[in-house]
């Protein structure tokens, strides 16, 4: 069963490179432009793994996280941040909420991959004859 | 909540990279209001290229650096406050951040140009901004021209054309992330800030940087091949 990611971040530019990132992998893909839609997605689709942004309009990322770990349903989904806020204050009170693991943009493909991997399986999609 | 140790720890945990120790001195010197000025010039005549940057702003209108008025860091600090220093010291980090950006994001190098030797250019180009708030107040502004905003989208996307609406979203998040870098190293550096709006970018054919509150404000202007970019930060650290 492929592994299901939920990408949310309000920029559509971000949101493609994290698909992209994904393709060469039995990952079905899910998308959330701010943190309202993001939860609904999560809700709906129970994901494997969230990445989710911190500046965002409507909800932001970590407005959004306190919902997701106050839900008995979800608060076990995984979360990986990806946002360009490393301030340290931010870093705290984020890591304090439980996330997983937190990725500095600019960022590349492979440090996405890698720090997914280490939380949920990813398995190469064959390849196609 | 989960207990966790310290920064230090997380930032270990997490792969994150700390503030540069010279940035963070200056920053946290600066950022005390009643911090001595003596201090500050000391500190930035360790520098210089920090030392020069500091008088160019200080003398905006003089392209020759013989002729200018403003002669000293002293001078400068004690014509256009402290806050002109600060604003020097996270411009660093700030033009890092586009260029780690644009090598990691776009496979380009960036090259950080003299400001007065570009002439800036003319008619509609891309217009991004980003506000932040709290403690210290400030904006960072991206502009460049159509066909520079669609390669870097193209490019950023891995395509091979990009339309405006792809751009004006590459455009932002390139601005969402310098915004984001430079908020966080004025954060560490003790001037809290809360609040990072999500940029907005528009056409536009003003190409004079827009300043619509009080504080000090630097452009920078960078090129890679095709590409033009001008960068304008202000901040304003006791808002």
């Amino acid at each position: 069963m492929p592994t299901k990611i939920l990408s949310i971040d309000d920029s559509r530019t971000i949101r493609l490179i994290v698909a992209k990132a994904f393709q060469p992998y039995d990952v079905t893909m899910y998308e959330g432009a701010d943190g309202e839609k993001g939860l609904a997605v999560a809700a709906e689709e129970k994901p494997d793994l969230i990445i989710l942004d911190v500046t965002m309009p409507v909800m932001d990322g970590v407005t959004m996280l306190g919902k997701l770990k106050e839900d008995p349903t979800l608060k076990e989904i995984p979360v990986i941040m990806l946002t360009a806020e490393s301030g340290r204050e931010n870093v705290l009170q984020i890591a304090r909420m439980g996330v997983r693991d937190y990725l500095v943009k600019p960022f590349k493909e492979n440090q996405l991959i890698e720090k997914v991997s280490r939380i949920v399986p990813l398995q190469k999609k064959p390849a196609a004859n | 909540m989960t207990e966790l140790p310290n920064y230090a720890e997380v930032a270990r945990r997490y792969g994150l990279e700390p503030i540069p120790e010279s940035v963070l001195r200056l920053a946290q010197l600066v950022s005390r209001q009643e911090a001595d000025l003596d201090e500050i010039a000391a500190l930035i005549k360790k520098d210089p290229a920090l030392s020069r940057r500091i008088l160019r702003l200080a003398n905006p209108h003089t392209v020759d650096e013989g002729h200018y008025e403003i002669k000293t860091v002293e001078q400068a600090l004690m014509r256009h406050g402290v806050g002109c220093a600060l604003l020097l010291a996270m411009g660093a980090p700030l033009s890092e951040a586009l260029v780690k950006t644009f090598l990691t994001m776009l496979s380009l190098k960036l090259e950080c140009l003299e400001v007065r030797s570009v002439i800036p250019s003319q008619g509609d180009h891309l217009f991004g901004i980003i506000r932040f708030s709290g403690k210290a107040t400030g904006q960072v502004q991206l502009r460049l021209g159509f066909d520079s905003a669609k390669q870097v989208a193209a490019k950023v996307l891995g395509l091979e054309s990009a339309n405006l609406e792809a751009a004006k979203d590459a455009v932002g998040e390139l601005l969402n992330i310098m915004a984001g870098n430079f908020k966080s190293n004025l954060c560490d550096a003790g001037l809290e800030c809360c609040r990072l709006e999500p940029p907005r970018v528009y056409s536009s054919a003003e190409f004079n940087t827009v300043v619509e509150e009080e504080g000090n404000l630097e452009r920078m202007v960078f090129r890679a091949p095709s590409i033009l970019m001008f960068v304008d930060a202000r901040v304003n650290p006791w808002s």
